[in-house]
């Protein structure tokens, strides 16, 4: 407790160093994160905007996007078999409601919202979206998102899909 | 160095910069301020350290700065705060636990998949509605300063739209990743939701008698609606409208014609009617003494400012000379104390938060992390940006709060939610992404 024993010349002193040294550490601590910020922008970068033709047209997207796959019925109680769910860069959600791409209405082990297959830049994911009964990948069931390969057989509830190219 | 540890080093950088803070408001005000003072940093440093020990466990990819920022920024709050009254501070202190612990509970509980949070999503518009709606109601709802924001229930008192607006964006995220392909479109009969909108947010605007609030729910969704479809146009004919739909309101309702008035006009020559005392006088000593005052005082500051705890007008009785120095006009306290230099860097600590999010957003893999990672960074970018920019002259000023800064239990709480929600979409984005991150060789 010596600092209350200086005159008021040493007081102000102290206060000039101590704002100095806030100061000056402050403008480190920004410098430190616009650096490692700028870097970033070196990085490959996506647009925040989610519809892609647009974003196409306005040129913040590559153009030459590879196809992105397609969900084609094997089996089902409510499907026609053989047709097919095109993949776009919104994704296909599967369940029983009208919500969905993929509509199982009258298949009685699916759920409201049961799964999505979407692409990520790495590839096509599934993911399995909170369903009662489960999502199954190759006959096993999902615990956490797996990326898909072409020929892939993803069953929900009672329907079977098959992932193509 | 792991993006954790780099959270850590950061946080430790943010301890030493509060406890200088403090020390020199300590030594400027010695005769008022206690000697446990410094054991405030060491208190905050200690919180965030459990904060960032629950983030961690939780979250172990998410963006290592948000919280070291989100640091900075209440440790400028609680200096200031401290620095008008130590009492006021020790209550934001207990917010800020609050808040730190509402930061944890949103992570544990949503470590798995925030995403399932999309199916609740007409749960989440139901409940901002309802929020929104509570003050308006008798009873509960209480008037301060002319504006309907407050909910009073026993000794709790709250602002629910703090929460409102984390929940609508909460709602928007999911219900326009869902509808973004119809809209897109852009037929007339896909406007209903739209217009819908428009009219809840002038509704706010004339029952909660809040210019500041309206704009803000509605800038929210005018951001969103343009990424969800990429239509330029729409985000125009949504501003055309509110501003529309403001001076027909601004004919209506006079408190928003008076915030308007002193806008444009704060200093009189001649004396004019004034409200409160019922007689004439200058309005610079009436309408706008607040804000008059506030400029008077960042004026004062300078370039280097006036040092922190040696700054602020005050009136003979020791009192702050502006009415809600701690909460609306915190900006000006803090300008007038630490210069325009000092200032600048609370701007920019403001804007690297946000550049982060938006990074957030932009490095989210699908539809609904995007919008919601976009969504609560410019809600909070925003409402920085319309506290400021009020108490700057620049937009006429409504009294809301500087997100973590300002004196105030719900905005504290509310905005470490939003700080949860960004760092699970980050999270998430970095974990799965396979593209180089920073922080990995």
């Amino acid at each position: 407790m010596r600092l209350l024993a200086v005159s008021s010349v040493d007081v102000d002193g102290v206060l000039l160093l101590l704002k100095i040294g806030f100061l000056g550490l402050l403008y480190l601590f920004i410098w430190r994160i616009v650096r490692t910020a700028s870097k970033d922008l070196r990085l490959p970068q996506e647009s925040f905007i989610l519809a892609p033709q647009q974003a196409e047209a306005a040129g913040l997207r590559k153009r030459s996007s590879p196809p992105m796959g397609r969900l084609v019925v094997v089996k089902s109680p409510v499907l026609e078999v053989k047709s097919e769910y095109v993949l776009d860069s919104a994704g296909i959600s599967i369940g029983r409601g009208s919500q969905n791409t993929v509509a199982l209405d009258d298949d009685e082990f699916a759920s409201a919202s049961h799964a999505r297959v979407e692409p990520r830049q790495d590839g096509v994911w599934l993911e399995d979206a909170g369903s009662t009964n489960g999502t199954y990948l190759n006959g096993v069931k999902l615990s956490r998102p797996r990326k898909l390969t072409p020929g892939d057989l993803v069953r929900v509830g009672e329907t079977d899909f098959r992932f193509d190219r | 160095m792991t993006l954790r540890n780099r959270e850590l080093v950061n946080l430790f950088v943010v301890a030493v910069i509060t406890g200088l803070g403090f020390a020199s408001v300590y030594i400027a005000r010695q005769e008022v301020v206690s000697t446990a003072s410094l054991s405030y940093a060491l208190f905050f440093f200690g919180l965030y350290v459990a904060a960032h020990a629950v983030a961690r466990l939780t979250v172990p990819h998410a963006d290592p700065y948000l919280l070291p920022l989100t640091g900075l920024l209440t440790a400028f709050g609680v200096t200031e705060i401290y620095r008008l009254d130590p009492d006021n501070a020790f209550r934001q202190g207990l917010w800020i636990v609050v808040g730190v612990a509402a930061f944890s509970a949103t992570l544990i509980l949503l470590r798995h998949d925030f995403r399932r949070l999309e199916s609740y999503k007409y749960i989440f518009g139901v409940t901002a509605i309802g929020l929104l709606i509570l003050p308006a109601l008798p009873l509960i709802g209480q008037t301060v300063n002319g504006a309907r924001l407050w909910v009073k229930a026993g000794p709790l008192q709250f602002q629910p739209g703090e929460l409102a607006k984390i929940f609508l964006i909460v709602f928007l995220a999911g219900y326009l990743r869902e509808k973004r392909e119809v809209l897109a479109q852009g037929r007339l009969k896909d406007f209903g939701p739209l217009l819908a909108i428009w009219g809840a947010a002038m509704l706010v605007l004339v029952e909660t008698n809040d210019l500041g609030s309206a704009l803000l729910y509605f800038g929210i969704f005018l951001a969103m609606l343009y990424v969800a479809t990429a239509k330029p146009w729409f985000a125009g004919a949504g501003m055309v409208l509110f501003v529309a739909g403001a001076a027909v309101v601004y004919q209506l309702v006079s408190r928003v014609e008076t915030r308007v008035t002193i806008w444009l006009h704060p200093w009189t020559d001649e004396k004019v009617f004034c409200a409160q005392t019922g007689g004439l006088a200058l309005r610079q000593e009436c309408d706008s003494y607040q804000l008059v005052k506030s400029l008077y005082s960042i004026g004062n500051g300078g370039f280097g400012g006036k040092g922190l705890g040696k700054g602020t007008f005050s009136n003979s009785g020791g009192d702050p000379l502006i009415p809600y120095l701690n909460t609306d006009f915190i900006y000006s306290a803090l300008a007038q104390e630490l210069g325009l230099i000092g200032i600048a860097a609370l701007m920019l600590v403001f804007m690297l938060f946000c550049l982060r999010g938006f990074r957030i957003a932009l490095l989210a893999q699908d539809g609904f992390s995007k919008l919601l990672a976009l969504g609560l960074t410019f809600g909070f970018a925003l409402q920085t940006f319309i506290i400021v920019g009020g108490v700057l002259r620049v937009i006429p000023l409504t009294g809301i709060t500087l997100p973590f800064v300002s004196y105030g239990g719900s905005s504290v709480v509310a905005n470490f939610i939003l700080l949860a929600g960004l760092l699970l979409v980050s999270n998430r984005a970095n974990a799965t992404a396979n593209i180089p991150m920073e922080g990995r060789p």
